[in-house]
């Protein structure tokens, strides 16, 4: 035995090589590594520049929907005009439309540019009047009607301005594109150089922006997105009522208490199948169930949160069941050791160690859901919807629209005006998102307990 | 073997508490442990020992039916304790549990306080009426399982925050709250180190008085120090049981003296 020790040891004794110079094979496992390490900085720079670009090009486009140029002017409401039976009846004053009031308008600007001085070189007065925006008569007239004592006063009315002045404000529209472009002219602009000058056109945020419904083609000045994110709303809180209850109990059963055999195993396969089901797919299995078989309304989200719900469950169920699995199995030993039942130690033990993960992935699965477009246009949601839909419980049912819908239905349109929205939308939506992701991170902070 | 006063120790109670006949455990198709037979005697400290994988946890694990949360785990034969077969269909496993505690080889301390998680036991069978009754079970196990001192100032902290030894000592406490008659340990102090291994083993000693306890261990000093009672496990079988002393000086099987000299295991 000391022989051969004594033997190996003189052998070894001898040094090969220098430590001080790596070996080849040293040298070419040092270079793969620093090769590797290399690719995964390059991958991380660009993504990270490719997400620096996308949030760059949305907010240049969509920051500027956040402003909006406005008029304002005194405008003599005449009780001629509205309210010719002279009795500030409102069933009376309902028959004036909206022309009455566009005259009333277009009078009452006429009359302050004269009072101002303000030259009106070579233009119509059409010409002079159309950059009112026409959602302008109608706001004044439900601001008339809501408060008919109003007839026969004059009212500072602040009345948004067309979506090219406001362009024009933004720098969007400018001569050049002005002469090419039907909707406006370059004396236009030039005097709403001079009603700048004047104070009579003034920029400031678009509230309206945030809280009103969607608008016609003609006046993409007044379009905003208070049905959207209204519908939104309704439809997040609808999801979670929904998901999260029926997810949860799945999961659990799947994990502490159903069998192992063929069925779990083919239920478990099918979940996560489902989570990778195209989305439009669900757009149509409501379409098919929700609507056409069940006959709930078209455009409600009712029908809307269904379909989400659908599509988040098994993003719920997936996230659950790998919460619950990751608490270590020693705490169910001991609750069960201590003589508790099943269900006191999956309620008492293991859903506590489990509820971080199981909120993250129940507001990941939302904010997922709050992004989906695809299946919503299948049950009618992207349909023009002016009107809020009522307060819960009914107003589930009435048609609104979402986000995202509202996003796809503006980049449509045809007025660059809408595609400025349709990038404030997306902030609007992205906003969202960051809300929901950091209310996942604290809650998660705010829950998690070592063990 | 220092410890050899094991040699003047007594078994002071002759009332046999639990006892398997004909027992087979199944995981799967493999056989765990076939055809078992043994008697565990009240009031006294059984010490399981033998190679790795011969049984023995697996057997512990049958005495409180922990192995029902084995899917493929299947018992059969006799386990009789106070005359009924705890394998009987009619026997509820949750209501077993809580009479025949159970200590676990790594501590489990539920990621609660320390007063909670002596009180969880009480709280769901129902042993108190009021906060003050709890606070005084709470309080003796404690005491029993020789943590109160170290922790009395401080129940409302996490159990997770104390030391190793402290944490196994908490579980003890958890385990004795609910009141057993029989307390099994599975290796209670392989994670511990010599000093909280001896806090125990005074502790297990002191535990005798009330209950049966049985205990699997890997170290045969161990064995000597704390059991009156020994059964020698090998290959899934219950080759020898017998008073500590004899096992350890003059066991009868070749297979017990092989284990215990240090040739086989």
């Amino acid at each position: 035995m000391t022989d051969a020790t004594s033997g190996g040891l003189s052998a070894a004794a001898q040094p090969k090589s220098s430590l001080l110079q790596p070996s080849r094979l040293m040298k070419k496992r040092n270079a793969a590594e620093t090769r590797f390490k290399a690719y995964g900085i390059a991958a991380i720079v660009l993504s990270l520049a490719t997400l620096g670009f996308m949030l760059v090009t949305i907010f240049s486009d969509g920051v500027s929907s956040f402003f909006q140029a406005k008029l304002s002017f005194p405008v003599e409401l005449t009780a001629r005009t509205l309210d010719p039976k002279g009795n500030r009846d409102r069933a009376d004053m309902v028959k004036i439309t909206t022309l009455g009031y566009n005259k009333v308008l277009a009078v009452a600007f006429e009359k302050e540019l004269a009072a101002r001085g303000i030259a009106i070189e070579g233009q119509s007065a059409k010409d002079v009047v159309e950059m009112i925006s026409k959602d302008a008569a109608g706001s004044l007239r439900a601001t008339v009607l809501a408060n008919p004592s109003l007839v026969g006063s004059t009212l500072d009315a602040t009345v948004l301005a067309t979506g090219r002045i406001d362009g024009y404000l933004k720098g969007r529209v400018t001569m050049q594109t002005a002469e090419r472009d039907s909707n406006v002219t370059p004396a236009q602009l030039q005097l709403a150089d001079k009603l700048r000058e004047a104070g009579m056109l003034t920029s400031s945020f678009n509230w309206g922006f945030l809280t009103m419904p969607d608008a016609s083609d003609q006046r993409p000045e007044a379009a905003g997105l208070g049905v959207a994110i209204l519908g939104s709303a309704y439809m997040m809180l609808l999801v979670l009522v929904t998901c999260v209850p029926v997810g949860v109990a799945a999961s659990i059963y799947l994990e502490e208490f159903a069998p192992k055999n063929f069925w779990t195993d083919a239920i478990e396969v099918n979940i996560s199948n489902l989570a990778a089901v195209p989305s439009i797919v669900f757009g149509i299995l409501g379409l098919a169930i929700f609507i056409n078989f069940a006959g709930m309304p078209n455009s409600s989200t009712l029908v809307g949160a269904l379909v989400l719900s659908l599509m988040t469950l098994p993003t719920i169920i997936i996230a659950t069941r790998s919460a619950i699995k990751a608490v270590p199995p020693s705490i169910r030993d001991a609750a069960l050791g201590i003589g508790a039942s099943k269900m006191q130690s999956v309620f008492h033990h293991v859903l506590p160690l489990a509820m971080p993960g199981i909120l993250t992935g129940t507001i990941l699965g939302l904010a997922s859901a709050l992004g989906e477009t695809a299946p919503l246009l299948l049950i009618g949601m992207v349909a023009f919807v002016d009107n809020y839909p009522a307060a819960p419980m009914e107003g589930f049912l009435d048609p609104a629209t979402a986000l995202p819908v509202q996003v796809y239905g503006w980049a449509q349109r045809a007025d660059p005006a809408f595609i400025e929205r349709s990038s404030g939308a997306i902030i609007v939506l992205l906003v969202f998102l960051v809300a929901m992701n950091v209310l996942a991170i604290l809650l998660r902070r705010r829950f998690e307990r070592r063990w | 073997m220092n410890d050899m006063r094991t040699l003047e120790r007594i078994v002071n109670s002759e009332a046999i508490k639990i006892s398997a006949r004909n027992v087979q455990v199944h995981y799967g198709t493999t056989q765990a442990i076939k055809d078992l037979n043994v008697d565990i005697l009240d009031k006294t400290v059984t010490a399981f020992i033998g190679p790795s994988g011969c049984g023995k946890s697996t057997f512990l694990r049958c005495l409180n039916r922990m192995n029902d949360t084995i899917e493929s785990c299947r018992v059969t034969g006799q386990i009789m304790m106070d005359g009924a077969n705890i394998y009987d269909p009619r026997i509820d496993p949750v209501q077993l549990r809580a009479r025949v505690g159970m200590v676990f080889q790594k501590p489990n301390p539920f990621p609660k306080s320390i007063y909670d998680n002596v009180a969880y036991g009480p709280k769901i069978h129902g042993l108190t009426r009021n906060k003050a009754e709890l606070d005084e079970i709470v309080e003796t196990s404690i005491r029993k399982a020789a943590l109160w001192n170290e922790v009395k100032d401080r129940l409302q902290s996490p159990g997770t925050g104390l030391s190793g030894g402290q944490q196994q000592r908490l579980c003890i406490a958890r385990a004795i709250a609910t009141g057993p008659e029989v307390l099994l340990m599975d290796e209670p102090c392989s994670a511990l180190d010599p000093i909280a291994t001896a806090q125990v083993e005074e502790l297990i000693d002191e535990l005798r008085a009330q209950f049966s306890v049985v205990i699997v261990t890997h170290s045969m000093q161990q064995a000597a120090r704390v059991s009156q009672r020994t059964a020698f496990f090998h290959l899934g079988s219950l080759v020898e049981t017998g008073e500590t002393g004899q096992i350890f000086t003059s066991p009868k099987d070749p297979r017990t003296e092989a284990y215990i000299t240090g040739r086989i295991g």
